[in-house]
């Protein structure tokens, strides 16, 4: 579909909105200027909501998509560089083709701890009630809240209770990623502990 | 020879019983069977508190040979590829390996893809209402834990195909922590072309199951004295953790359909508050217990983890 037939389904939705005030054939729309035609049924629109307090829709998807298509582009993931050389010097049994999906999403470079800390780092409030007597850490201090280290009004002391909530918060990071990865063994041990006892059971 | 045939009738009897008083287990096996034999390409998302992590997932049966692709969209990603028994791991900054496994553990517990009768014993399972997800209709089975010390899980399936629509991990007050929502699937005859590329990939060479399972003689330096019930130690070990170097004993259990960790490690200096921080149904709690650090990390309420963190010593 060009461009320019999209615009002209979109003017003969508009007609319809228009309807009500004038008639138009197809031929007078498809004659009409684009542009000032959706001007016009736009001005026509916010007279009527204002009269009938409905809901005015503006589409601006159009022109996003029109500048989003003139943006440059910062983070190219075809042309990445970060290729884990490691793994093809490895024998040929290892030989591992990096699964390009369509890019090479894998091997962006981004630090995991980062991600991570995306993951635990948002929901740091109490679930409920019950669990509210539960003291919450305060590794990442949200706005708006005092966290419980910031008492200390002198910048050595502050320095160092930001290095130790850093460490702290490192160590989390590390710990999430770790049961998230050894999560993915539990299954196979589960079927390979239930077997034995299954054989344990028949012996 | 009557003794025989009485004990035949006796276990068929049973087995007949056990098949037709639970039509919330058939569900959830049909699904399980239809996740591993349809073709289909779904998207979802994952909403933990206020953050979201979108997903598509993609399975095709082709012959005797099921290929599955999982991969989170946003952020460095992370992708899941399950060629039958075997299942590699690509993830940011580090080298892509296998696995000789069945399923793929994402965000969806494996358990459902399979024989969830081996949970009977710790959770219920019971046939909710119906409605609409996904722009289809569906009905909600919910997985019910049977004590306080675990979440429910509610799934709502396709009436039609079978297949999952949407998951929470609800607390015992009825409130969704963490919920999986499809926004589209399209289940089609044939497999998707690009899927079956897969095929001609070369994966790592899976590890070696025995590997796996750790060094089973350190699990006299600590005593865990309390876990709830039916939970089983799968792995313990000590080792560094990847992101920091930091040196912990290691303990993975489960009951079969959360992984509970416990890490134990040499303490951090300064003032240790012990606490719990939770994303979705994840808890991380961490105990100051004096001389070491425990930390229960798991799709656990925080009071258990709490409980679980605590009742930690050093084995005399």
């Amino acid at each position: 579909m060009t461009k320019a037939h999209l615009n002209k389904l979109d003017s003969q939705a508009l007609s319809a909105l228009l309807d009500g005030e004038q008639h138009l054939t197809d031929e007078t729309i498809a004659e009409q200027d684009v542009a000032t035609f959706g001007r016009y049924a736009l001005i026509g629109d916010t007279m009527r909501a204002k009269k009938n307090n409905q809901e005015i829709h503006i589409d601006i998807s159009d022109r996003v998509a029109l500048a989003l298509e003139s943006e440059p582009v910062y983070a190219d993931f075809s042309q990445s560089k970060v290729q884990p050389k490691s793994v093809d010097e490895k024998p040929s049994d290892t030989i591992v083709v990096p699964f390009n999906w369509r890019k090479p999403i894998a091997q962006v470079a981004i630090a995991a701890s980062v991600a991570m800390f995306a993951i635990i780092g948002v929901n740091t409030l109490p679930q409920n009630e019950e669990q509210s007597e539960i003291p919450l850490l305060q590794t990442t201090p949200l706005t708006g809240m005092a966290s419980p280290v910031s008492y200390s009004t002198e910048p050595a002391l502050d320095n160092a209770e930001q290095g130790l909530r850093e460490l702290q918060q490192q160590r989390i990071g590390a710990l999430v990623l770790e049961h998230q990865r050894q999560a993915r063994v539990a299954n196979s041990l589960q079927t390979a502990q239930n077997s034995e006892k299954a054989q344990e059971g028949n012996n | 020879m009557k003794v025989i045939t009485f004990i035949l009738s006796l276990a068929l009897s049973f087995s007949a019983l056990a098949n037709d008083t639970n039509p919330a287990k058939d569900l959830l096996l049909n699904m399980a069977s239809a996740v591993h034999n349809r073709n289909f390409d779904a998207s979802f998302v994952v909403v933990k508190g206020k953050s979201m992590e979108p997903y598509r997932w993609i399975h095709a049966k082709q012959g005797n040979t099921e290929i599955e692709h999982l991969s989170l969209l946003n952020g460095a990603g992370l992708e899941m590829v399950r060629v039958d028994n075997q299942v590699t791991y690509f993830e940011p900054r580090s080298e892509p390996y296998s696995l000789q496994t069945d399923s793929i553990a994402g965000p969806i517990p494996e358990v459902l893809f399979k024989d969830i009768n081996r949970l009977s014993q710790h959770y219920d399972f019971v046939l909710g209402g119906k409605g609409r997800i996904a722009g289809r209709a569906a009905q909600l089975v919910r997985i019910e834990s049977k004590d306080e010390y675990k979440y429910n899980y509610w799934i709502w399936l396709d009436m039609e195909s079978s297949l999952l629509l949407k998951a929470a991990y609800v607390n015992h007050q009825g409130e969704a922590l963490e919920q999986l929502q499809l926004t589209h699937i399209s289940v089609t005859e044939n497999p998707a072309p690009m899927l079956l590329e897969v095929l001609n990939r070369k994966f790592p060479t899976p590890l070696p199951e025995n590997d796996l399972g750790g060094d089973t003689s350190l699990a006299s330096n600590w005593k865990i004295s309390w876990l709830p019930e039916g939970f089983e130690l799968l792995k313990s070990d000590r080792h560094k953790l990847d992101l920091n170097n930091e040196l912990t004993d290691y303990f993975l259990f489960s009951d079969g359909f959360v992984e509970v960790s416990v890490f134990i490690q040499r303490p951090l200096p300064g003032k240790r508050l012990s606490g719990a921080l939770t994303s979705g149904a994840t808890t991380v709690y961490v105990h100051n217990g004096g001389s070491f650090d425990v930390s229960v990390v798991g799709n656990l309420p925080s009071s258990t983890a709490k409980e679980i963190a605590e009742s930690v010593t050093r084995a005399l």
